[in-house]
């Protein structure tokens, strides 16, 4: 099951997935461009734009081994965390000019510890992302991000003003109604896009220049238009969870007939579905709010779980999607807890839902296969 | 306000069932009349006297609240709240004779590659083998477990009508977070009054604070003398029991001052008579860097003396900084509660914010405890620790102690 059109922008979205650093930010960094990696989809991209930097999530594709890693961390240790402090270690991410980490989880947050002590990026940042949304965890954030602006003046010897940061959020928000924009496709009886490729485009508007990607997704969407759509599929499936950045896993479940039409992933729905308002008076309070209260939160946020579970039935209505599949990496006791309560809620509103264990970086495609073959059967599908 | 909860028969008997169980072992326990045999008695007697506490609320309606020790219990004191640790049925009942299908029953839930501890509490709820508060304090720190398991009680419609809050914690532990950490305290404590009708006396908070002082200083006193070698105590005294006795059982409470002075001078005792902890000799001061291992206890740590002649000088529970409080006014007690509750108590000290805490404390127990052997046992939860193996090695290489 594939996407059926061909696009220029397309081919170049999916190549940039397919490496850490793609033709777009090399040829950034060639003209004396920064980079700044961020670990999680709390990372303040913003502010990395309105400095003049260019913000990358930080990834671990084509890293197969953590045998350097190894040494500093334990085998209960996520494995998304164990591969991208490996390609620190292996000189991968020597090109950042800077790292940002926020406590997000307990193996993210230790890699800051461990990789300022042993990878010599310039700058190391770790910030403390609340988990509680109340208006005085946005006061916090808030507090937060003017440290973590001012670290960033320092860094790179520019001053980062009101201006520029209003530039750099229009720019962003930009980013997020476009990547709605493709969602909205997906929503159609026969999408153009398959979850593969939208899942490529999500994970390149995290790694190149923001105005580029936005101009090369509007060349997507625009190839998309009247484009044939996909009929062969046998249910539309969502995928909820963590980090999941490699097309090829969502290519298994989509060859077997599960087409993906949306989700609630790091890379996907939750990076995307709220902005930041534009019309606030002070651009790093409209930042906080965004951050704590406005994008679709994540397991960490305690207060949030109800709103976090409309928010997957609400994509499970609108998206017409037939089953979910629940994706936990393991070791992550964030996610365990998280589908544990997925799994009772689903039920309560009879959408059928698989949960599946996985390794980042292994698509183990055989078993996979197999669970989500018969996933889809239990569907009457 | 005051509010009848309807509690769950089968989380009533559990609660008097492990209570029999440990009335069992004090009776075994009185066997043994020496001074060190009657001042771990004064423990379970304590333990003993919590569980009568709830049973009492139980009995009469009363209400009670479910906490945390990290919430600096004084504030309960204070308030003459009745409450108890979520997690103490996981922690006490790990010799209990249910605890194994507990524990499976709690992997049916979410798997083994999650803390067995926050498991089992989220297990009892499930199962409805926990007696029901009127309110539930949610710890959100120092691990991801925490923070979900809370989530899963609030979840669960067996305890719907639990009303429950968390104080945010803050990654950093400077004055701006401790500020920040002592208003979220202050909200927690309206949260109390609304659900158990508590009203704080700020008179008395100062009462509790200074007595919490003497506690602490009492704690302090004993630590320094755990160092002398050979020490005066093995693993059965000592550390978990400070922590137990200041942080739950007697927060601010005399009764808690009167047993750490028992406690202090019998060490004092045996230091000046040189009689060592260990039975048949101290020949390797450990540092077991972690909870002690509770279903194990009485295999591992009985093991490790004989063979080795190993005693755990220090371990992650016995070990804090202990800030004394301010009672000046409302303000610097609250700010001194906030500091301990985010920067002493053991593991959320250690395990809570950036890893400098966990090196520092190594090196500084290695120094003044004169310790041979580290050891880190990679319990299943402490997922932020595991990824501190190797600065933790490569600390105890500079430091020239073996890690293991
Ligand atoms: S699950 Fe949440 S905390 Fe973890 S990486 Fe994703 S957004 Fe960040
Ligand atoms: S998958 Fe879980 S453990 Fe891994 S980085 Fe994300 S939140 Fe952390």
């Amino acid at each position: 099951m594939e996407t059926k059109i061909k696009s220029q922008a397309l081919q170049e979205f999916q190549e940039a997935t397919k490496t850490i650093s793609n033709p777009e930010l090399q040829k950034w960094l060639k003209e004396g461009g920064k980079v700044f990696g961020y670990f999680c989809s709390y990372g303040p991209e913003e502010i990395i734009t309105a400095a003049g930097a260019l913000p990358m999530r930080i990834r671990a594709t084509g890293v197969d081994s953590t045998e350097l890693a190894d040494a500093y961390l334990s085998s209960i240790n996520c494995s998304f965390c164990r591969r991208a402090f490996n390609a620190g270690l292996d000189g991968g991410y020597d090109f950042l000019e800077g790292a940002i980490w926020l406590n997000n989880c307990d193996h993210v947050r230790r890699i800051y510890d461990n990789w300022r002590r042993k990878i010599n990026t310039p700058m190391s940042h770790q910030m403390s992302l609340p988990k509680t949304s109340t208006d005085a965890q946005v006061e916090w954030f808030r507090e937060e991000l003017e440290i973590f602006k001012d670290k960033m003046e320092k860094q790179l010897g520019v001053t980062i003003t009101d201006d520029k940061l209003w530039e750099a959020i229009k720019v962003h928000n930009e980013t997020r109604q476009l990547l709605r924009e493709l969602y909205e496709l997906r929503k159609a009886d026969n999408p153009p896009i398959s979850g593969a490729d939208a899942l490529s485009v999500i994970v390149a508007s995290t790694c190149m220049p923001r105005t580029v990607f936005n101009s090369k997704i509007k060349e997507l969407l625009e190839d998309l238009k009247g484009a044939e759509g996909i009929k062969d599929y046998r249910a539309r499936i969502m995928l909820l969870g963590s980090i999941l950045d490699d097309p090829e896993y969502v290519k298994v479940i989509e060859n077997i007939g599960g087409l993906v039409v949306t989700d609630s992933l790091c890379f996907g729905t939750r990076i995307c579905w709220a902005d930041v308002d534009e019309k606030a008076g002070d651009p790093l309070t409209a930042l906080a709010k965004f951050y704590i209260q406005e994008k679709p939160a994540c397991p960490r946020a305690f207060d949030q779980q109800e709103i976090r579970a409309k928010f997957v039935q609400g994509l499970a209505d609108d998206f017409k999607v037939d089953g979910v599949i629940g994706l936990r990496m393991v070791m992550c006791d964030l996610w365990a807890g998280e589908l544990y309560m997925t799994d009772i809620d689903l039920k309560a509103s009879n959408v059928p839902y698989l949960q599946l264990e996985r390794e980042y970086g292994v698509v183990g495609a055989g078993q996979l296969r197999t669970r989500v073959q018969a996933f889809i059967e239990s569907m009457g599908k | 306000m005051k509010k009848h909860i309807e509690q769950p028969e089968k989380g009533i008997q559990l609660y008097k069932d492990d209570k029999a169980y440990l009335a069992v072992l004090l009776d075994a326990l009185s066997l043994d009349t020496s001074e060190e045999g009657e001042i771990n008695r004064a423990v379970l007697k304590a333990v003993l006297d919590k569980y009568d506490e709830i049973l009492k609320c139980i009995d009469e309606d009363e209400p009670f609240i479910a906490s945390w020790f990290p919430y600096s219990a004084e504030i309960l004191t204070a308030m003459d709240v009745h409450w108890w640790m979520i997690a103490q049925t996981a922690f006490l009942g790990v010799e209990a004779p249910h605890i194994n299908d507990d524990i499976d029953g709690s992997a049916r839930l979410l798997g083994t590659d999650f803390c067995t501890i926050l498991r089992l509490l989220t297990y009892y709820v499930e199962a409805e083998k926990s007696p029901k508060p009127n309110a539930l304090i949610a710890l959100l720190h120092p691990c991801d477990g925490t923070t979900i398991a809370h989530q899963l009680i609030k979840h669960n419609a067996k305890w719907a009508d639990v009303p429950i809050f968390g104080c945010d914690p803050p990654y950093w532990d400077d004055d701006r977070s401790i500020k920040y950490y002592a208003t979220e305290m202050k909200r927690m404590m309206d949260f109390v009054t609304e659900h158990t009708g508590k009203k704080m006396d700020i008179d008395r908070l100062r009462e509790v604070c200074l007595e919490s002082n003497k506690e602490y200083a009492l704690w302090q006193e004993y630590n320094d003398l755990r160092r002398a070698v050979p020490s005066p105590h093995d693993w059965t005294l000592g550390p978990p029991q400070c922590f137990a006795m200041a942080t739950y059982y007697y927060p601010g409470l005399p009764q808690g001052t009167e047993w750490f002075k028992k406690l202090v001078a019998n060490a004092e005792k045996r230091v000046k008579e040189g009689v060592c902890g260990v039975p048949g000799g101290e020949r390797i001061r450990m540092l077991w860097f972690d909870i002690l291992p509770l279903m194990w206890q009485f295999d591992i740590q009985p093991w490790l003396e004989a063979e080795w002649g190993v005693n755990i000088v220090m371990n992650m529970f016995g070990y804090t900084p202990y800030t004394p409080i301010d009672t000046k006014n409302e303000d610097t007690m609250f700010y001194d509660l906030a500091k301990r509750s985010l920067n002493d108590f053991p593991m959320i000290r250690q395990a809570r914010g950036v890893a400098d805490n966990f090196l520092v404390d190594i090196a500084r127990i290695v120094a003044d405890y004169k310790i041979d052997c580290v050891v880190w046992p990679g319990h299943m939860g402490h997922k932020d620790g595991s990824a501190n193996i190797g600065m933790m090695r490569e600390k105890c290489r500079e430091i020239g102690v073996p890690f293991l």
